[in-house]
């Protein structure tokens, strides 16, 4: 397919085999029977792999830094009274963004008054200095990203930053809350992404006719 | 060649470029919006006292003072709680190592322990609530302020201040 010669290649990184996902479902699993019986290095390792992903929930809600932490604390205080009920990796995952997303909801419309227009954080990518032509050309698509990104709407700005950080394994479920239905052998790419793959084959599109 | 439009539906399923798209959305995110690098760690501290009684307490005041020699800076920070009030001050020794001396209002006794990464440090403090731990490692350290007999207003539980770096 067209589209495909012309996504750039630097930016198809991360891709990883099944072995490694089934790995690490069974590692995340193990992990949490040990958080279960009462093990803080199980705890903190699930904590320290999984908050990256909670914080980009929290901020995708369009919650501040300070209030973006306090919801993940939060969520992992949650998470121990609800630890009898989780016993896969697809299950905790799910269990945290969905709780992550609806306690970062409570707080934004608490403090509506101070939200920002749903745009906002879009409004720049930050600068980076001068750095290696590798890096230019890296900071070159992240820009083209950023742009059909900021074209969408705020749901699915926020649905696809969610999307982004989701374990590859885990997608399945969480997906459908998100609104990507599952098809038959799994997530599907969903309207929002769908949007945003036209609107990137239309910018590279518009890249050739200008070189 | 098929336009971008006719060839991509929302009820596909995930293929190779979606998903080399939602790895670029992330590293975008990684760069634009990054957590703050030692969020985890902060979250581990306060699940692991989560069933402990204990207070958290915050900053309330932080200040740099020229040192006495004028080269080295001095920070004094306070830190309030529901029961107390922590002051210290950290002023740099001369082997690399950091002095933090402290009081804690109301004046009272008890024991006082600064986990570091590399070690915990025990002292107790005097009537006046005084105390000093006359050399810790640089880096991150946490004061916590051990229990006391309770009082009847919930005053004597532990108290721990969030992470400092020295």
């Amino acid at each position: 397919m067209a589209v495909d010669d012309r996504w750039p290649a630097t930016v198809r990184t991360g891709q990883r085999g099944d072995r490694v996902h089934s790995d690490r479902g069974e590692r995340i699993a193990g992990l949490v029977r040990e958080a279960r019986q009462g093990s803080e290095e199980a705890l903190g390792q699930i904590v320290t792999e999984l908050t990256p992903m909670l914080w980009q929930v929290a901020r995708a809600a369009g919650l501040s830094a300070g209030d973006a932490e306090d919801v993940v604390q939060t969520v992992w205080m949650r998470l121990i009274a609800h630890l009898d009920d989780i016993h896969t990796s697809a299950a905790l995952t799910g269990w945290l963004v969905i709780t992550a997303r609806r306690e970062a909801w409570r707080v934004r419309a608490e403090g509506r008054k101070h939200f920002p227009a749903e745009s906002e954080s879009f409004d720049a990518l930050p600068a980076r200095g001068p750095g290696s032509e590798e890096q230019v050309i890296i900071d070159d698509q992240r820009r083209t990203l950023w742009r059909a990104i900021s074209q969408l709407s705020g749901r699915c700005q926020e649905l696809l930053r969610i999307i982004a950080f989701v374990p590859r394994p885990d997608y399945a479920a969480v997906a459908a809350e998100l609104g990507m239905p599952i098809g038959s052998i799994g997530p599907t790419r969903g309207r929002c992404l769908a949007k945003l793959r036209v609107l990137l084959a239309c910018t590279l599109e518009g890249d050739d006719v200008l070189s | 060649m098929s336009s971008p439009e006719e060839a991509l539906s929302a009820d596909e399923p995930l293929n190779d470029i979606d998903l080399s798209v939602l790895d670029g959305i992330r590293e975008m995110f990684r760069v634009a919006d990054p957590m703050p690098a030692d969020l985890p760690e902060r979250i581990r501290f306060r699940l692991a006292l989560r069933d402990l009684e204990i207070e958290v307490a915050r900053l309330t005041e932080e200040q740099e003072l020229a040192g006495i020699r004028g080269a080295e800076l001095s920070r004094t920070i306070t830190f309030d709680s529901d029961s107390l009030t922590i002051m210290i001050r950290i002023d740099s020794n001369r082997d690399g190592t950091v002095r933090v001396d402290g009081w804690l209002a109301p004046p009272q006794r008890r024991e006082l322990e600064l986990k570091t990464t590399a070690e915990s440090l025990s002292v107790s403090c005097d009537d006046q609530g005084r105390f000093a731990f006359a050399r810790v490692p640089r880096g991150t350290a946490q004061l916590m302020v051990r229990a006391a007999e309770p009082g009847p207003d919930g005053s004597g539980r532990s108290v721990v201040t969030p992470a400092l770096i020295l």
